[in-house]
């Protein structure tokens, strides 16, 4: 009765590495990438653009041979935007589904956990949307941070641009969502700008959790100040805009960190409302970064819409698909630890144009990021001129 | 500072309305069944969403849009009386807890599904429109919002001190057994309030959904400040959840700006705290002896 | 037949014993540990919320109030005292018991002033005001932005292993104090009180003191949970250590498996939890385990009101009072012992 059972025993044994060593990417095989997104909750707009940069990029890979020759599956599980679970998710892609690759999720809020989960396993986390500063202090050499310039330089140019004006605006006013990827952004406009001498007459961080921003936007409003700068996501970028237009509030400028960027999902709620607005981008579907255009014309052409339908967050996703395949070609491999090598040295092109990273991961000497505002119901670059399609609207012109 | 505490004492009053009528419905449920309807506002979400269907898809005004949305909430609270809450026989007041907090996350993963987390806000033309008020400006919804609510209100007491169902549901919220003993149906009488809660949550969601951006979660904070508006307002009392709802909101866009506007929803606390130590009933509430 | 009956329940558990503590080995995939961390996370708090809602019969929906205060503690109490990764933060489990136990008191003492139906308004309101005070709070807890913890340097396959043991520590602590709350004279108070508040205080319970100290006890617990967590997800947020869900989780647990029973919340946990991680896993985190949580409350608050330990127990006493002479109870609950929520057995 027992050796029967060995024998069974030893057959499943040897099955199991069967299956085993046939996961293991052998030449040309197949392979997964995982990646945690935010399907639903708070981040689930950001988090299905992410997704659609994605698919985009594998199935470009795919059209192309594959990543060194591996036919490229995505796995997506979902986060919904909780930090316990975007944890849960890479442990599970990592040793249970056992992907070969891992790609970002949405914010810094949730990559920051997730980036001490994939550190762990020793895999290489290069990642669309957590730059704030909370995601390099680990010192992960793991993580690799797949845009321009590290987040709290983000309203850099901006606040270059307002000290270029002549007059120059004498009173801003701040207000931030206590959050790793905007706060940052904020404050260090406001040294900027404080240091320059231009007043601030507000300054306000808010919880991320929405309650309600009336308060703050009312307060704002009040100020009556020339220059508005906020630290906002989508919703709240929304609702700061609809109270300064009933309360026909119009400072000479504003700009919000995220918001206007997300395309449709932020004109269809304003309308011929959003001229004039600002953005801090790294992308914008008309710049002529590298492979920037067939980009979009693919964007267009599996899922609809118009170039300036596009959200940034897809443009992030698609580069970091850029990043690995080049950090692959460079290192011949599409092991972990040799791809963490890799891209640790050497230039990427993407279509944010080119970066490279530094030993914490944050991106080092690329093109910075750049002011984009609304002109016509399209965002366009405005600032700097090196790069700017139109000169940038000053003041904004008033609400309708 | 003076005007801008003017604007908020305002804007207090007018949010105060549309949370007086939410919290009648909770209040009125509370005093005919002794249930406490945890998932009142992931009804009042819920008609939020029935309101952006409706204005989405058939471009329904939402506040004519309500002539479909409170008959069909109405009915659904009849049914969900029917199967959910009639069943308890026993120990209701706990249980039912657990029921209506169990309908609200059923509620919340349903819109979610349907709906995905998305914020979504009803676009209409008066949430950007305002109209100048003692040298401030009003934005036009919250004077609508208000307008509707009154109104409701208004029908709300009409049909309770006016007709004789009214009368029958005042004399079960008085003593469910001896309203029971005169002859009233207390347990159809309970469906019909709790349809009526149902149609109120209808309403307010509506203005809920001009006035602010909601997702399927939005529910949590709804209610946690619901709850507390009939606590201070004295359980099953309407009276009072209509004069909480206005202490409370005015007191809150008040201390939002003398104090800060994170800082505010404190004032729901403290006054929940001060409440309880001083008149654990609330401000019109009967201490009752409740069966635990 | 007698002997086996009072054998049968310690090998039992001698056996439940040697699986937990071998878990690690028997079953060492990383994934696997993680979800037995969460379970003997929710078998602990599961427990320790029916000290309250099941032996009183007091309702609490705020319980992650306390969960995210003993978090918070634990990540402070780590940052302020600069301990480092490896074990150490581990020693400041029993502070994060004490402080949530210190703040429990005069919320106990006010929620406590009413009876039922506002203790469960009140309980609701406390965790709100928590979470808002957490991310207000901002030089403090960090706010919205979060506070770090720091992360230890262990391999991914050892990673979660530590983290189980020490769930399972204060699971079995939890239960070992149920275990002796129910056997004393104060428990026979709190289930005095959730009969017949009034007729408890006519004989003599002095039931806001017992309503208090269980209270405080069952916060102090959640609250030692609470910190663990937090050094296992190395990171706390207000809105995720203090989550309405977590809250309605524990209880929803406790009355599947039985509410007032000591093995009830244990079983109620051991089935939901994995199941829940499964499904949020496979078909996204939030939409479809809220309908779950929702239907399997609904059914058994409608159809098996008393949970499964108690309905099981009814019905293997009828087998063992059929099949041999009846047998008087002791302190464990038979028909003797009203069943929760005031049930009458049949």
């Amino acid at each position: 009765m027992r050796r029967p059972l060995l024998t069974l025993f030893a057959a499943f044994g040897l099955i199991l590495t069967a299956c085993g060593s046939s996961s293991s990417p052998t030449q040309a095989g197949p392979i997964t990438i995982g990646v945690s997104l935010s399907l639903t909750g708070d981040f689930s707009s950001d988090g299905k653009a992410l997704q659609q940069g994605y698919d985009l990029w594998a199935a470009d890979v795919n059209a192309r041979g594959g990543l060194l020759g591996h036919h490229v599956n995505m796995k997506y599980v979902d986060d919904a935007s909780s930090v316990q679970q975007v944890q849960t998710n890479y442990q599970n892609l990592i040793t249970v589904d056992r992907v070969n690759l891992v790609f970002g999720p949405f914010s810094s809020k949730l990559t920051i956990p997730a980036s001490t989960v994939v550190d762990r396993y020793s895999y290489a986390f290069p990642e669309p949307a957590g730059g704030g500063p909370d995601v390099f202090k680990r010192g992960l050499r793991s993580i690799f941070f797949v845009q321009p310039a590290a987040v709290e330089d983000n309203l850099v140019s901006y606040t270059k641009w307002i000290l270029s004006l002549s007059p120059r605006p004498a009173t801003v006013a701040y207000a931030t969502e206590d959050d790793p990827f905007t706060q940052p952004q904020v404050d260090k406009a406001k040294a900027l700008l404080d240091a320059a001498g231009v007043t601030s007459v507000y300054y306000k961080t808010y919880s991320s959790e929405p309650i309600d921003w009336t308060p703050y936007a009312q307060a704002v409003a009040h100020s009556q100040a020339d220059v508005v700068i906020l630290g906002t996501q989508l919703p709240d970028a929304l609702a700061f805009v609809k109270y300064f237009i009933s309360h026909q509030y119009n400072p000479k400028t504003i700009i919000e960190t995220t918001g206007p960027d997300q395309g449709a999902d932020f004109s269809g709620k304003l309308g011929a409302n959003t001229e004039g607005i600002m953005v801090p981008a790294g992308w914008t579907a008309a710049a002529t970064a590298y492979g920037n255009d067939t980009f979009v014309s693919k964007f267009i052409a599996k899922f609809g819409g118009k170039a300036s339908d596009i959200s940034a967050d897809a443009a992030e996703a698609y580069s970091v698909g850029q990043v690995v395949d080049q950090a692959a070609s460079k290192a011949n491999s599409i092991e972990n630890a040799k791809l963490i090598d890799a891209l640790h040295s050497g230039t990427y092109n993407t279509v944010q144009g080119p970066m490279s990273f530094d030993s914490t991961g944050k991106p080092q000497g690329g093109v910075g990021v750049y002011i984009e505002q609304w002109q016509g119901g399209e965002p366009v670059f405005a600032y700097p001129s090196s790069v700017a399609k139109k000169p940038p609207e000053y003041p904004k012109p008033a609400w309708h | 500072m003076a005007s801008q505490l003017l604007q908020a004492a305002v804007l207090g009053v007018l949010t105060g309305g549309v949370y007086a009528l939410m919290a009648s419905g909770l209040t009125l449920i509370f005093g005919v069944m002794r249930i406490i309807n945890v998932g009142q506002g992931a009804l009042v979400i819920l008609g939020a969403y029935l309101s952006f269907v409706l204005f989405n898809t058939w471009h329904i005004d939402p506040f004519l849009g309500l002539l479909v949305t409170m008959p069909a909430m109405f009915l659904i609270g009849v049914v969900l009386e029917l199967v959910f809450i009639r069943p308890l026989k026993t120990d209701r007041e706990s249980l039912s807890v657990l029921v209506t907090y169990a309908l609200a996350l059923g509620i919340e993963g349903v819109l979610g599904f349907v709906f995905t987390a998305n914020y979504r806000e009803l676009s209409v033309w008066y949430d950007t429109a305002s109209v100048p008020l003692f040298g401030f400006r009003i934005t036009l919804v919250y004077v609508f919002g208000f307008a509707l609510c009154l109104a409701i209100l208004g029908a709300l007491f009409l049909v309770l001190y006016r007709t004789t169902f009214g009368a029958a549901i005042r004399a079960t919220m008085l003593n469910r057994t001896a309203a029971q003993l005169i002859g009233i149906d207390v347990e159809g009488v309970s469906a019909v309030a709790f349809g009526i809660g149902m149609a109120t949550a209808a309403a307010g969601g509506a203005v809920f959904g001009i006035t602010t951006a909601f997702n399927p979660n939005s529910h949590y904070d709804l209610i946690s400040r619901l709850l507390t508006v009939i606590v201070l307002g004295g359980l099953g009392s309407l009276r009072g959840a209509v004069v909480a709802a206005l202490i409370m909101l005015v007191t809150q866009d008040v201390a939002s700006v003398i104090i800060a506007p994170e800082w505010s929803a404190f004032v729901f606390f403290v006054i929940l705290v001060a409440v309880l130590l001083v008149r654990p009933q609330g401000l019109y509430g009967v201490r009752v002896r409740e069966r635990i | 037949m007698n002997a086996a009956r009072r054998f049968a329940p310690r090998v039992a558990l001698l056996l439940v014993a040697i699986v937990a503590i071998l878990l690690p080995v028997l079953e060492p995939n990383p994934a696997s540990i993680n979800v037995a961390v969460f379970t003997m996370m929710y078998v602990g708090l599961a427990s320790a919320w029916n000290i309250m809602g099941g032996y009183t019969g007091y309702i609490s929906l705020g319980h992650a109030g306390f969960f995210g205060l003993g978090a918070y503690t634990l990540g402070l109490g780590v940052a302020h005292l600069g301990i480092g990764p490896g074990y150490g933060p581990f020693a400041l489990v029993p502070l994060a018991g004490l402080l949530t136990g210190l703040f429990a008191l005069p919320i106990g003492w006010i929620a406590l002033r009413t009876r039922a139906a506002t203790f469960v308004i009140v309980t609701i309101a406390v965790m709100f005001m928590l979470q808002l005070a957490a991310m207000n709070l901002i030089g403090l807890t960090g706010g919205t932005g979060g506070l770090s913890l720091p992360v230890p340097r262990w391999s991914g396959d050892f990673y979660n292993t530590p983290f189980y043991y020490a769930m399972l520590i204060l699971a079995s602590l939890t239960i070992a104090v149920s275990w002796w709350i129910r056997r004393s004279k104060f428990g026979l108070g709190l289930l005095a009180i959730r009969d017949d508040e009034d007729k408890a205080m006519a004989v003599g319970v002095p039931t806001r003191q017992f309503k208090l100290a269980a209270f405080v006890i069952s916060a102090a617990l959640v609250g030692m949970i609470g910190g663990v967590y937090a050094y296992y997800v190395t990171y706390v947020y207000p809105e995720f250590v203090i989550d309405p869900l977590t809250g309605i989780s524990m209880v929803l647990m406790a009355f599947l498996g039985g509410l007032g029973t000591l093995t009830g919340p244990v079983l109620g946990a051991l089935l939901v939890e994995p199941a829940q991680l499964s499904l949020a896993y496979n078909f996204g985190a939030s939409r479809l385990y809220l309908v779950f949580y929702s239907g399997v409350f609904l059914v058994v608050i409608l159809l098996l009101p008393r949970g499964i330990v108690p309905s099981v127990r009814d019905l293997t006493i009828g087998w063992w009072t059929r099949g041999g002479p009846g047998r008087a109870a002791g302190p464990s609950p038979g028909p003797s012992t009203p069943a929760p929520g005031n049930v009458v057995a049949p």
